[in-house]
């Protein structure tokens, strides 16, 4: 055990307490508390990337190597793990860019707005990690239960309220799904830690395929099935994004939906992979209905961040579609669409935050006139639609393309990825629907009652140009970033 | 009549199922709660008995985790439930309408 391997956590963790302390000691720092937590996920963003893994060996910048397990195993700094860090730690940089313009929205306990935030990370970076049981729940609970507070920080708004309650029953329930299934798994392989499981499921295959083993997998799979969103849980997200102040949705969004997908990748892509392979159907058939609900519900809202809530679920329904093609090429295409969508949602997210301000509603209609109002914001709304519609050559575009091109290697040995195809190209063309809807409202609506322009203040904007610049680099310039999604993702078996 | 694994974990599934029962068709928060509790409290009495017939203690370690969340789960609940309450007047799932579905 030693500190280099746990230290991006420890800053993060540590950051938070500053946050926390400055504004108790130091009152008068409050509206500056935001850079500070921006300023220091950059610097410990730049940090990450000084740390080198071979061979399950890591070495820190001042060149002393270490082995990559800590906690007895239960946590490991691999490749994997190292690009989810820093995945989440761009993604926190900016929700805090969001927040800090969002901030006069925020009537009480502003800095502990951020200290949520920064601990809800802490907990993304260790389900980055995890490689047990404990460490998976532990980190699984402290992502949700910040969550919880952060989607009710509007306490004098009963949508927020609302949104708050509903996210913790649900969110609650699949927390008791997942430590049943841990019970059940450990029931019948006597250990916690995934190394040791995956060996004894490798080692004996009737075990394996015992009911208590597989029920158990299945209700772990709900639960982090809840984290992304998808069916069979899925019915929060519209409403938890629709109360939610914007920043969080946000951070929900890009945040908790990749925490699911990197426990997903580890615990089913590569710990039981053997048992994932006989899910083959299964998989297909939640993808499927995943996209589909998503792009068909979306279709008739008029609320935009609803409509963004719907969205995430049918980008959920995309991944999840990623990791049912089970090769090394679906893991590398889930990993870049979630790359480009970080700058994707949270670039429109930016916009919604802002102008859900100015108007007071969140109605489509709000968005009458933008392309006069704000250029820049509605240039940025734009393309953020356009890149999640998938139309090129933007970053959403190469993402779907990518989990397109693996299910279709997949589809030559076994066809029943046609139909899941088939699904998802409907999806699509539903969604360009809905997209276009939003596009229309910001340029061609008739009449806008509101011309004056809206202020768009530092940070949001530099927020906002570095989310174009990701969205239009991811597209037109994928090789170097398909590349390190590529080796991120070596190491797994599916 | 010795009790052995199987009762243990006949009693947990079926303390589950209820918790879980109890979520869906319970309409007043404060019971959903218990409900949700109830769900983690039966997974820990698996957990419990499953450790002591395997010789291993993981599982018990395990359940001072789940303990511990539950109880900062149901702190937030519950201060969540009282600023609905001062806005809304009711504790009701039913009455939590505000978000148009």
């Amino acid at each position: 055990m030693n500190v280099l391997l746990l230290s991006l956590e420890y800053m993060v963790v540590l950051l938070a307490i500053v946050v926390v302390i400055l504004d108790f000691s130091l009152p008068r720092t409050r509206p500056t508390l935001g850079y500070l937590s921006a300023l220091g996920l950059a610097v410990i963003c730049f940090f990450s990337f000084t740390f080198q893994i071979e061979d399950g060996m890591v070495t820190g910048l001042a060149g002393q190597t270490h082995v990559s397990l800590a906690f007895g195993g239960a946590y490991v700094l691999d490749p994997t793990a190292l690009w989810f860090k820093q995945f989440f730690l761009i993604a926190g940089f900016l929700v805090a860019l969001i927040s800090i313009g969002y901030s006069r929205h925020i009537e009480s306990g502003l800095s502990e707005y951020y200290a949520l935030q920064l601990f809800a990370l802490a907990g993304m970076m260790f389900a980055a990690s995890a490689n047990s049981f404990m460490l998976l729940f532990v980190s699984l609970e402290l992502i949700t239960i910040t969550f919880y507070v952060l989607v009710s920080y509007l306490r004098r708004q009963v949508e927020s309220l609302e949104a708050g309650v509903k996210y913790l029953i649900m969110g609650a329930v699949s927390s008791g799904f997942l430590v049943y299934g841990i019970a059940l798994v450990y029931g019948s392989t006597g250990t916690m830690d995934f190394a040791a499981l995956g060996e004894q499921l490798d080692n004996d295959l009737a075990l394996a395929k015992s009911t208590m083993v597989q029920v158990g997998l299945l209700l772990i799979f709900g639960s982090l099935a809840f984290k992304l969103a998808a069916v069979p849980l899925q019915v929060w997200a519209a409403d938890v994004y629709q109360g939610a102040p914007a920043p969080t949705a946000a951070f929900l969004a890009v945040g908790s939906k990749a925490a699911g997908v990197v426990l997903l990748m580890r615990l089913f892509g590569s710990v039981v992979s053997d048992v994932t392979l006989g899910w083959e159907k299964l998989l297909m058939i939640l993808a499927a209905l995943t996209i589909l609900y998503g792009s068909l519900c979306a279709l008739p809202q008029r609320n935009l961040k609803r409509i963004m809530g719907y969205s995430s679920i049918a980008s959920a329904g995309f991944l999840l579609m990623g990791f049912a093609v089970m090769s090394q090429s679906g893991s590398t295409a889930i990993l870049y669409y979630l790359f480009g969508y970080l700058f994707t949602v949270l670039g429109a997210f930016a916009v919604i935050g802002v102008i859900v301000k100015q108007a007071g509603l969140e109605d489509v209609n709000s968005l009458a006139g933008l392309s006069q109002r704000s250029p820049l914001l509605a240039a940025t709304l734009t393309m953020a639609v356009v890149s999640l519609a998938g139309v090129p050559p933007l970053a959403g575009f190469f993402g779907k393309f990518l989990i397109f091109k693996a299910a279709l290697e997949q589809a030559v040995s076994y066809p029943a990825y046609y139909a899941l195809l088939a699904c998802a190209v409907l999806g699509v063309l539903v969604s360009i629907v809905y997209y276009f809807n939003i596009i229309r409202a910001i340029y061609w609506s008739k009449n806008p009652s509101d011309l004056s322009t809206i202020p768009v203040s530092g940070p949001v904007r530099f927020a906002v140009f570095t989310c174009i610049a990701g969205m239009i680099v991811l597209g037109i310039y994928p090789d170097p970033f398909l590349n390190i999604a590529g080796r991120a993702v070596a190491a797994f078996s599916l | 009549m010795t009790v052995g694994l199987q009762q243990f974990l006949v009693v947990s599934a079926f303390l589950f199922c209820l918790g879980l029962l109890g979520v869906l068709i319970r309409r007043n928060i404060f019971v959903v709660y218990m409900g949700l509790e109830l769900m983690l409290n039966a997974a820990n009495l698996a957990l419990v008995s499953f450790s002591r017939y395997n010789d291993n203690l993981d599982g018990q370690i395990m359940v001072f985790f789940i303990i511990t969340v539950a109880a900062a789960e149901v702190a937030v609940g519950l201060a969540l439930l009282v600023a609905l309450y001062r806005k809304r007047q009711t504790a009701h799932v039913d009455e939590l309408t505000s978000l148009n579905s």
